[in-house]
């Protein structure tokens, strides 16, 4: 799924020195408590990043009641979380909707409303046994029919969902064996099934409302989840309020049986990333889902202030991406000189502010069978790119000093969204590529010219690279083979297909043995740094902050989602 | 036949070419663009369509079909009434827009009279005055009109929100909520028209029969709102209709900087993502404003000024 990244004026940015100055006067003495921020990621960052498993459990009871004022970014324009596929949304799955199984700190599927499966040795057959006493909010028992019509809608192409099919293709069908055991059919093992479905975009919805009105999952969803919608404006905000009899929170999170703490949560849409931080530091927000990097470190001051920073599982964020069926990047060695020319370090300070930590390989350092020895392969050093560039032939230089082979200069054309202004890494990476002689020529266009072009593979270069998902499994999406072809619309946009690396993914995708998994992952991580289809630059974050009297704020395992049901407010409300 | 209603009739017979230019115009303009259209409605480069799901979406709205044949299925179904379901939303775009209209009505008509208001009384204020006067009027207007809205609407945020807290930063309940997007939308408003105002204002004040009233012994202020102003209503009243016509259509940033709903941020979202009948459905709205409007306008200046029937 993708990050989106929205700001409606990148002048607002330079007004939020403003807003702290005028902020600092309402700051007073810290007062006593346990949560405390997430440091910033060390200079020098370890290969792994973990965190224990108490980071993602109910550490004890809160106290009931109270109204949670969340921002959030964007509003998708529906509730239909299944249907969706923006990393902005994934905090709706964890209100309204519960999945099918939910990951441990570990990333080993846990029980949630399927208490027990087993794979067949062939991996293609999977049965659930389900949770009992498990209902819908609108009354609808929680059963194997549930489940069969949920994966059903999202299996047929009419539900037009833009991820979630994709994610559980091998899925054929299901069978409902009784009414608590459920059967699902793959055509081809798939390892990373349970972990998509415990993804917020699995939420399974009401097959009531499936099949008698479809349309309205879009305002009002009906799950299972520990809140219900009670209003939906569109591009202003929704309401939440509690279900009282919710009693099936993931048994990993070691919560209370009972209905969420919080009587309601009201949402607010803010587009402007200083209007989330002077809100929630102004105290008209309790909370948000998405805290600007650029006011981290604010945030990190304000003794009224808990920032949580976390590395997302699987892919790390990448720029640029190299369409390597044609050239100049057709050539590896000239794809691994522009990675090393650009320094990564200083890019994640100019857009992280500090807060990002720099990724130089193609695994998130979160995710399992992440292998950090080659790490170092891609790392920043543009002598060893100029070597590189030298021996491919791009000897000459012209009058402006950049590189030229038979008289022919070295420029390269670099797709990116249309804004007022390119981005600030894809500046920097103009400016790094100039001082190995390489010229980058920024287009900017229209998102649907953009995708038209990623998609037809219609660039030299193409800016960004977001896609990520909970498994090692998202290097097949974004580098297999598979993932091309005419009327395909992956994302795999570098248009990739290196046969030794899509045999590595393909038997990791139907292995289920760690030791293998990890073997067949460790190789295929080696084989992307000799690819370089795409310039890792660091991680995926999930940023949130909150008001110092909002308790019990536990990500989720996935995609570092907050979980609203673990939420508290203090008695001491300000 | 009564001129006034064949005036009307004339008007209405022409707002309906008006609608239909408008309504072709922008089909032809979204389909001159290149971009996968299918592609987009599921996302864009953002999502991950399966082959299937994206050759559903081409059948579903006619997208494997010749333009021009897209065309005349739009048409024919707008001759019929039906605007069509959002592509993005997947609600009738009727219910997208009904969803959206009433906080643009309300910003509309408070932003658009305060304007109108406040540029009556800084014009009738200071034209012809002393040169000081003058000059630092529209010396501010200047500078004011030169600062981008959005900065405005910042400043508006902190200043009276968050540091005074006089005011809501957001939301649409209440009419304190309305108090901050209406400046915003007013101030660059205000600052053009009272330009425009003044400038009449001060030829008319230059005419021989103000003399004659102020040799009459009619006083300054008598002069100034009895005889120069109303000299001046007929652009004024002209300014204002395009203003509200404008504001009708959606005010984006102050909706998008204000979390308030609004015809203004659907239309900017419906036409990034390339959702044609969204896009073709406010543009009707905001042609057909445009048509009633200019009928307002233009009975109002043939009541105002009699010779204006002539023309």
């Amino acid at each position: 799924m993708r990050l989106a990244g929205h700001a409606l004026v990148s002048r607002a940015a330079v007004l939020c020195a403003v807003a702290t100055i005028l902020l600092l006067g309402a700051c007073s003495h810290a007062p006593a408590d346990e949560a405390q921020s997430t440091p910033p990621p060390p200079a020098a960052a370890p290969p792994f990043v973990s965190y224990p498993a108490s980071d993602y459990q109910e550490r004890g009871p809160g106290r009931d009641g109270g109204t949670l004022r969340v921002s959030t970014p964007i509003d998708a324009g529906t509730l239909d979380l299944n249907l969706l596929a923006d990393t902005a949304t994934k905090w709706l799955g964890r209100t309204i909707f519960d999945c099918l199984v939910y990951l441990d700190n570990e990333g080993n599927i846990t029980p949630w409303l399927a208490e027990s499966w087993t794979v067949s040795p062939d991996g293609r057959t999977y049965v659930f046994k389900l949770r009992h006493g498990v209902t819908f909010s609108d009354g609808t028992p929680f059963d194997a029919e549930a489940v069969r019509a949920n994966l059903a809608r999202i299996r047929d192409p009419n539900t037009r969902a833009r991820m979630t099919t994709a994610y559980i293709a091998p899925y054929v069908d299901g069978t409902v064996i009784d009414r608590y055991t459920f059967q699902a059919n793959l055509q081809e093992p798939y390892s990373a099934f349970l972990n998509v479905l415990a993804q917020s975009w699995f939420g399974l919805v009401s097959p009531k409302q499936i099949h008698e009105d479809p349309k309205s999952i879009a305002e009002k969803p009906i799950g299972t989840g520990p809140f219900v919608v009670e209003r939906y404006r569109r591009q202003q905000g929704i309401t939440l309020v509690k279900r009282t009899d919710y009693a099936w929170p993931p048994p990993f999170m070691k919560r209370r049986a009972g209905p969420a703490y919080l009587d309601r949560i009201e949402i607010e849409f803010v587009a402007e990333p200083i209007l989330r931080y002077v809100g929630l530091a102004g105290g008209k927000y309790d909370f948000t889902t998405d805290a600007p990097p650029q006011n981290a470190a604010a945030i990190r001051r304000n003794p009224h202030l808990v920032l949580s920073s976390r590395v997302n599982l699987g892919n790390p964020v990448r720029n640029p991406t190299f369409n390597v069926t044609r050239p100049p990047f057709d050539d590896p060695r000239v794809r691994k000189a522009v990675a090393l020319a650009i320094d990564r370090d200083a890019i994640a300070q100019l857009v992280g502010f500090g807060e990002y930590r720099v990724k130089t390989d193609f695994l998130s350092a979160t995710t399992r069978y992440y292998d950090p020895a080659f790490r170092d392969v891609l790392k920043y050093d543009p002598a060893a790119a100029n070597r590189l560039l030298d021996e491919v032939g791009w000897t000459g230089r012209d009058d402006e000093g950049y590189r030229t082979k038979a008289g022919v200069r070295f420029v390269a054309e670099m797709i990116t969204n249309e804004a007022a202004a390119p981005t600030n890494s894809t500046v920097a990476i103009k400016s790094d590529l100039k001082k190995i002689g390489v010229e980058l020529h920024l287009v900017q266009l229209p998102a649907p010219q953009l995708a038209e072009r990623r998609a037809n593979n219609d660039f030299n270069v193409s800016g960004g690279g977001y896609w990520h998902t909970n498994t090692p499994d998202g290097l097949f999406i974004v580098y297999h083979g598979s993932q091309l072809g005419q009327n395909y619309r992956g994302q795999n946009s570098s248009g990739l297909n290196d046969p030794p690396l899509n045999d590595l993914l393909t038997r990791a995708r139907h292995s289920s043995d760690p030791a293998e998994l990890r073997d067949l992952y460790s190789q295929a991580q080696r084989r992307l740094t000799e690819l370089v289809p795409v310039v890792p630059l660091y991680e995926n974050h999930t940023i949130i902050a909150y008001g110092r009297h909002v308790h019990g704020v536990v990500h989720d395992t996935s995609h570092n989602t907050p979980f609203f049901a673990c939420m508290w407010i203090a008695e001491k409300d300000r | 036949m009564n001129p006034i209603l064949r005036r009307i009739l004339w008007r209405l017979v022409a707002g309906i070419g008006v609608l239909w230019a408008a309504a072709s115009l922008t089909f032809v303009a979204i389909n001159l663009t290149s971009g996968d259209l299918a592609l987009t409605i599921l996302g864009g480069g953002d999502s991950l369509p399966t082959p299937e799901v994206l050759a559903r979406v081409r059948a579903e709205y006619h997208l494997d079909r010749p333009i021009p044949e897209q065309y005349i299925i739009y048409v024919g179904k707008l001759l019929r009434g039906d605007f069509g379901e959002s592509y993005h939303l997947r609600i009738p775009v009727t219910k997208a827009i009904a969803q959206q209209i009433r906080p643009t009505i309300e910003l509309a008509v408070t932003g658009g009279s305060f304007a109108v208001v406040t540029a009556i009384v800084i014009a009738v204020l200071t034209a012809r005055r002393s040169r000081w006067v003058r000059s630092a009027a529209s010396g501010s207007e200047l500078i004011v009109s030169s600062i981008p809205a959005i900065v405005i609407g910042i400043g508006l945020l902190l200043v009276f929100s968050f540091y005074f807290d006089l005011l809501p930063s957001s939301g649409q309940d209440g009419w304190k909520t309305l108090v901050l997007p209406t400046f915003m939308v007013a101030i660059p408003l205000i600052t053009n028209l009272s330009q425009v105002l003044r400038n009449e204002l001060e030829e008319v004040l230059e005419q021989p029969f103000i003399t004659t009233a102020r040799a009459r012994g009619l006083s300054d202020a008598g002069v100034r709102l009895g005889h120069a102003l109303r000299h001046a209503l007929i652009p004024l009243i002209t300014l204002s209709g395009f203003i509200f016509g404008n504001l009708l259509g959606g005010a984006v940033f102050a909706e998008s900087l204000f979390a308030r709903q609004g015809v203004g941020r659907l239309m900017s979202t419906a036409a990034g993502n390339k959702d044609v009948p969204l896009v073709l459905g406010v543009t009707m709205l905001a042609a057909a404003t445009y048509v009633v409007v200019h009928l307002v306008v233009d009975l109002l200046n043939a009541f105002i000024d009699p010779r204006v029937k002539t023309t």
